[in-house]
């Protein structure tokens, strides 16, 4: 392990999620990470994962930088953000080339000009391209990790392709310049909670890792390793808590609140019997209600949330793998589905993930030092710091790996 | 009887003739056209179809020279013919320039006979070019008030906006020709809902309802869209067309008439989105009626006509507190009920849709599904 004689640098992570923006400060020491502060705050100027009011978000993450600067006691110079919601899409790109027949053999510079060429073509009007991530590249129709040295006619290299809104990203990085900080990256949110929960095993057998926030439920595919695909569906945990609002005739934060205490992602028949209790004090004002309802309003939404991911899923299968009949199923993805991110806090979440997917599903919880932080909805910080740990110099930055996509990532 | 079905498009004067002319061959066989002007020369352009030559005595055929009150008189002479023109026709579109003398002096008198003989009058008045001089800005807009008080609908367009539409060295036909198909798009759609054998027909009363007072500011607007989600992206258009920009355009409308045609692939749920974009964009709290229709040679087009006007005009429709989930009126589609009442704090913010569904609606209302009552 190198050891740095300077101070080890600061990274910071930022995730600016539909209802909190959460941010993560760390250092490595001794090829150890260390936490230095923590901020969570209400997002507000945010609705269904796209930004409604810039100068609320602005104000509000101007406030989580201030925090997490005042106890890490040192100032950010640069900053990961994630990127997430609506506005963000990706396609597959392809790049070819044809190896030169003298020996047959597929060089470093054949392999470079394949990706090159992948990466040539424009995004659409009005979008930038945030990231690339690598896909299998093939060789002659097959499959290969790393196609330098082997025998072949035709290379075919695959990327998978983020893109976002122009204004938007614009808009994000405006928003951390401001405050003179330096935005170093962008990474997708349901990579990052990836990062924190699944292992490099899991990738490879094939993981279906659903982040369900508050205000859009995006999910991403690893498949042999790689990202396969990933998408994004704008109904989140606000969906359940405004459901109960109007079937219950209550506010936007006692619907929350009950949400939290008595919500389930199944109904079952016998939660009509149980009658609740809004304060529980029986004192005036409190209401009662019946927890059938509660349970019905939600898992309905619950499920119909995770169907449209399954429906999502397979749509983008069937374009990746023309005239191929996609299953989700263990024998596609051996290592099942993982629930995260705040709504997958909900009573009977996995069973109603392995119920609607048809894979066995987990609520997926980072694994993190402090147990505090152990909450489903804190896995894309963690997830983001672990892969910034990774990509950060010093240390001297792996060339290949995982988290090779990172470096041909979008500058500004 | 039969319920009277029939749409009358009339031209009148110079620029109203030579803009239905332009339409005639492209609208269904069921819109019946008519040219009206003092120009004998003008109405040659009829090519065999109904013409009445107004003010012989008056004009001996050469035009009113730009008179309006030569354009009144000529008009009130011709007063039967013209009685007998309109009378059985359920709607009147009536399309003129205003600004010169027939336009401009005979359109009011026209949609008072109109009226009368029982038809709604929907007009379309196009402004003059600002550079044509004062004189015809003052006697078009003198003329458009009187007409926006006896017409049921009167859509404007002003000529200029024309110019900003199309490219610097467009030829002069290519913005007339854009023009043209706003105008002549909206009337096909329209034209077809009247028809019979439309998915979901339209009454031609409803439309009357919708376009009930006089005076009223309508709304027109119209857009087209092809290929994958044309029909979300016709509604884009219809949102976005300029008729609906124009300076002094309605842009609300408590009533809306959206008229959705399709090719044979086009689904309800297409349908509905395209309604959602469209009521998103220009309101129609009060009503919002939908007139479906497949047209085997659409392919895979999708054109979206909105009529709209600001007067309530039918008595409020089952509003989402009486009906329970699930059971909304059907030819109102749903989405008469309040935004606040079913979509609740997302009311107001832009709609997401999956599988022709807003998803921000409760998947329990969206199902019907019934929730255990009472604590």
């Amino acid at each position: 392990m190198t050891k740095s004689k300077s101070l080890p640098s600061l990274i910071a992570v930022i995730d600016i999620g539909t209802h909190k923006t959460v941010g993560l400060v760390g250092q490595v020491i001794d090829g150890k990470a260390r936490m230095l502060s923590f901020s969570e705050r209400r997002t507000e100027g945010v609705v269904k994962g796209t930004v409604v009011d810039l100068e609320k978000l602005h104000n509000c993450v101007h406030e989580a930088v201030n925090d997490l600067e005042r106890v890490a006691q040192r100032g950010i110079e640069e900053v990961y953000l994630t990127i997430a919601g609506p506005s963000v899409t990706g396609e597959r790109v392809k790049g070819f080339v044809a190896v030169p027949a003298h020996d047959g053999k597929v060089t470093i510079k054949d392999f470079k000009e394949a990706m090159q060429s992948a990466k040539r073509l424009e995004p659409p009007e009005g979008r930038a391209t945030i990231l690339y991530m690598r896909q299998p590249t093939m060789l002659d129709g097959k499959g290969v990790e790393n196609p330098v040295g082997l025998q072949g006619k035709r290379l075919e290299v695959n990327f998978w392709r983020v893109t976002m809104e122009e204004g938007n990203v614009r808009f994000r990085v405006k928003m951390i310049n401001a405050m003179s900080i330096h935005v170093r990256d962008f990474i997708l949110a349901s990579h990052a909670a990836a990062c924190a929960l699944i292992s490099e095993a899991e990738k490879l057998g094939g993981v279906l890792v659903i982040d369900f926030g508050a205000g859009t439920t995006d999910w991403i595919l690893y498949f042999k390793g790689h990202i396969l695909c990933a998408g994004s569906i704008p109904v989140g945990g606000e969906h359940l808590t405004n459901d109960l609002s109007v079937a219950l005739r209550i506010s936007r934060d006692t619907a929350e609140d009950l949400k939290v205490r008595f919500a389930s992602a199944v109904h079952r028949e016998n939660d009509a019997n149980q009658t609740i209790w809004k304060d529980g004090d029986k004192g005036v004002g409190d209401q009662q209600f019946n927890r059938g309802t509660i349970t019905q309003v939600t898992a309905l939404r619950f499920q119909e949330t995770l169907e449209f991911v399954r429906k999502d899923v397979l749509h983008q299968l069937e374009q990746i793998f023309p005239g191929h009949v996609m299953k989700l199923d263990q024998n596609f993805l051996p290592s099942g589905a993982i629930l995260t991110g705040g709504t997958a806090n909900l009573a009977d979440a996995a069973e109603a993930g392995t119920t609607i997917l048809g894979l066995p599903t987990r609520v997926g919880i980072p694994q993190f030092e402090k147990e505090a932080y152990r909450k489903p909805e804190y896995a894309g910080v963690i997830g983001m710091m672990k892969a910034a740990i990774e990509d950060a110099p010093p240390p001297v930055r792996r060339p290949q790996g995982v988290l090779a996509w990172l470096k041909d990532m979008f500058r500004f | 009887m039969e319920p009277n079905r029939a749409i009358l498009l009339v031209g009148l004067g110079g620029a109203g003739c030579s803009i239905v002319a332009r339409l005639a061959p492209s609208l269904p066989a069921e819109v019946k056209v008519a040219l009206i002007d003092t120009d004998a020369a003008a109405l040659v352009q009829a090519n065999g179809r109904e013409t009445i030559q107004l003010g012989r005595a008056q004009t001996r055929g050469m035009g009113t020279g730009g008179e309006v009150s030569v354009g009144t008189a000529s008009a009130e002479s011709e007063e039967p013919q013209l009685r007998r023109l309109f009378t059985g026709y359920a709607l009147v579109v009536l399309v003129t320039g205003l600004g010169g003398g027939t336009g401009s002096g005979a359109a009011a008198f026209l949609a008072t006979v109109a009226t009368d003989a029982g038809a709604t009058v929907l007009a379309y008045a196009t402004i003059p070019f600002s550079h044509e001089g004062e004189r015809r800005k003052r006697q078009a807009s003198e003329a458009l008030d009187k007409l926006g008080a006896k017409a049921h609908g009167l859509v404007t367009v002003q000529n200029d906006l024309l110019l900003l539409q199309v490219s610097k060295e467009a030829p002069l036909s290519e913005s007339f020709a854009a023009a043209d198909e706003w105008v002549g798009g909206a009337l096909r759609a329209l034209a077809g809902t009247f028809v019979p054998g439309a998915l979901v027909p339209a009454d031609p009363a409803a439309v009357r309802s919708i376009l009930s007072t006089p005076g009223s500011p309508t709304l027109f607007t119209y857009g087209r869209g092809e290929g994958p989600g044309a029909a979300l992206a016709a509604a884009r258009a219809a949102n976005e067309c300029p008729l609906a920009h124009a300076p002094g355009a309605t842009t609300k409308a408590a009533s809306l008439f959206v008229a959705v045609t399709g090719g044979p692939t086009l689904s309800a749920t297409e349908a509905f989105e395209a309604v959602a974009a469209v009521r998103m964009r220009f309101g129609g709290e009060t009503t919002t009626l939908l007139c479906a229709r497949v047209v085997a040679d659409f392919g895979d087009r999708v054109e979206v006509a909105v009529l709209g006007a600001s007067t309530p005009a039918l008595k409020s429709l089952k509003k989402g507190k009486g009906t329970k989930p699930g059971e909304e009126n059907q030819q109102i589609f749903g989405f008469a009920t309040e935004d606040s009442i079913r979509r609740g704090l997302f009311g107001g913010t832009p709609l997401t849709f999956i599988d022709g569904q807003d998803v921000d609606v409760p998947t329990y209302i969206r199902r019907a599904v019934r929730l255990p009552v009472g604590p």
